[in-house]
């Protein structure tokens, strides 16, 4: 074999390799740490000891996190996917849709932080909203807004094109079409998309910082009360040092596992409906 | 009552098109509009060029420079775009070219799941290993450019992995069966064909993981170490995401701290608003 073949071989074999080794590994060293302290008081408890979270367990913060990620989600999919909708259904403009593809790649720009700068200046300080779930959740949706859309548009494009023109030639309107073909056929590729953008609100602490997420409050009723989440619940557990290191790396587990089992159910349902739609 | 429903779907449909739009406006405006005071104090040459950043009087007089922050930025994010070149490239040619159909429904997936961990747990295994390596390696506290640089190559992974075999495969589809049937070998091909063949879409693929690196906070403030110095690989430094971060919580409202940290924001704002306009333009060009 030439020198350039065989090097070009080994490079990509021991890439993949290492690659593999990466992911195996975070994952196994979180779950291996952390499966010691994991228990179903950890799980249910709130956190607790002299220094906070060094006993007791992550219950509040848990559930923080799932309301700032339904925030996100719940706030972040709908322009998402109509802006996808626009983008392939509606617009005829080819200069419209440049300037829309242009302001959906700046958006995906903007570093999570400075999306943090945003929501304190304009919600938390300006509209009067103060530091609450909802503050963070805007900052969160619009970081997950342009991820969720190009995974939409992609889909959308994806359809087979006749499927959209029989449709109209039978007289379907747009509204119809969209709503008994489009998203129907696009199902799995949404809401996997839907559920990843999820799983990246739930794991960013940069927007919530100081907008939204505290170091102690309890089990959230509303929206506009600030909450514990568990990024930022795992942060402040290493600045505290060594003590809380035990509980740092359950929550951890809790997090990797989230991460796992939604990507696991993306991937699973995204298939699914994905082969449905290719046999009729 | 048809055409009804169509046109308020319509309605619906360019009002939550324009939200996107205006989403945009609004975070520009904020942040230029909280930015802008500090240029009334602080000379944007001196803001953008000087090396002091001393928030707050304790010793001396107060500095606003934040030099020394941007190189960090470019810095750790250059030596991680290295790192993750030389291995995601890799797998991107074993995805593209060697896995099979089935393979790559598992693998691809696989690959993702590094996109889906958060930067805080990878800010925790940095310092849990990374970290305590550099330690026994002798270098002070052991939080270095380097080992940020390490966190975020992996960091950068997946999105160098997905957006370059999506290009080789293609490039392999349209170029290897021509190239097999003269007789020239697989990996022949791969290594002066399809690698060749794809450079310009690997190079996009590379200026946009750059622009990710420089917008991720987390991770490379808990490895960094965070001291104002000028980026060195094995030596201390702060990136800007960083100092916002660390510096938000304390700085008082309307200060001039308050203001040049949103200033430093618009910075980092801008540099990955001209990253991400060139890359499209750039796309549009090959496309067309």
């Amino acid at each position: 074999m030439h020198w350039k073949a065989r090097l070009v071989k080994y490079w990509a074999y021991l890439s993949m390799g290492l690659v593999t080794a990466i992911i195996l590994f975070l994952f196994g060293y979180v779950f291996y740490q952390g499966a010691d302290t994991i228990s179903w008081e950890f799980l249910t408890q709130a956190p607790s000891g002299a220094v906070l979270g060094e006993e007791g367990g992550i219950w509040p913060a848990i559930v923080g996190s799932l309301f700032f990620t339904a925030t996100a989600v719940v706030l972040g999919s709908i322009p998402a996917v109509a802006t996808a909708l626009y983008m392939v259904f509606y617009c005829k403009s080819r200069r419209l849709e440049l300037l829309v593809r242009m302001v959906v790649q700046c958006i995906s720009g903007i570093p999570s932080i400075v999306l943090g700068l945003f929501a304190y200046s304009f919600l938390v300080r300006d509209l009067g909203w103060g530091r609450c779930i909802l503050s963070s959740g805007v900052a969160l949706a619009i970081m997950i807004l342009p991820f969720i859309e190009v995974r939409a548009e992609k889909a959308f494009h994806e359809l087979p094109a006749q499927m959209v023109q029989s449709s109209y030639a039978l007289g379907c309107s747009r509204w119809y079409t969209i709503r008994k073909i489009v998203l129907p056929a696009c199902k799995g590729e949404l809401v996997s998309g839907i559920i990843l953008g999820g799983c990246y609100a739930m794991g960013a602490t940069a927007p919530m910082i100081f907008t939204g997420a505290v170091a102690y409050a309890k089990v959230p009723t509303s929206l506009m009360q600030p909450a514990m989440a568990l990024p930022m619940h795992l942060y402040l557990l290493l600045a505290q040092g060594v003590t809380s290191m035990d509980t740092a790396y359950a929550t951890a587990f809790v997090m990797m596992g989230l991460i796992l089992l939604s990507n696991l159910l993306a991937t699973i349902y995204a298939r699914r409906s994905q082969k449905k739609w290719r046999i009729h | 009552m048809r055409r009804w429903k169509n046109r308020i779907f319509s309605g619906v449909i360019l009002a939550m098109t324009i939200l996107t739009v205006l989403i945009l406006a609004f975070v520009i405006y904020f942040i230029v509009k909280e930015a802008l005071p500090t240029f009334q104090e602080v000379k944007l040459t001196d803001f953008l060029f000087g090396q002091r950043w001393m928030p707050i009087a304790y010793t001396g007089e107060v500095s606003f420079g934040i030099f020394n922050f941007i190189m960090a930025t470019l810095y750790v994010s250059f030596v991680a775009l290295v790192i993750a070149v030389f291995v995601g490239l890799g797998a991107a040619v074993f995805l593209s070219c060697v896995a099979s159909e089935r393979m790559r429904g598992i693998l691809y997936p696989f690959v993702d799941l590094l996109a889906g961990i958060p930067s805080v747990i990878y800010g925790f295994i940095g310092l849990a290993i990374l970290v305590k390596y550099f330690i026994r390696l002798g270098i002070p506290t052991g939080s270095c450019v380097l080992a940020a640089g390490i966190l975020l190559a992996v960091m950068l992974l997946p999105f160098l992995v997905s957006s370059c075999s999506e290009t080789m495969l293609k490039v392999k589809e349209a170029y290897l069966p021509a190239a097999e049937a003269m007789g020239i070998s697989k990996w022949y091909a791969i290594a002066t064909i399809v690698l060749p063949a794809s450079w310009k879409n690997i190079l996009m693929s590379m200026i946009l993981a750059i622009g990710r690196a420089m917008g991720e906070t987390m991770a490379v403030m808990m490895v960094m170490g965070n001291a104002n110095l000028f980026p060195r690989l094995l030596g201390k430094s702060e990136s800007i995401a960083s100092v916002i971060a660390l510096e938000m919580g304390t700085a008082v409202v309307d200060s001039t701290h308050y203001h040049a940290l949103y200033a430093a924001g618009m910075v980092l704002m801008i540099l990955l608003f001209v990253i991400n306009l060139v890359i499209m333009f750039l796309r549009e060009k090959i496309i067309d």
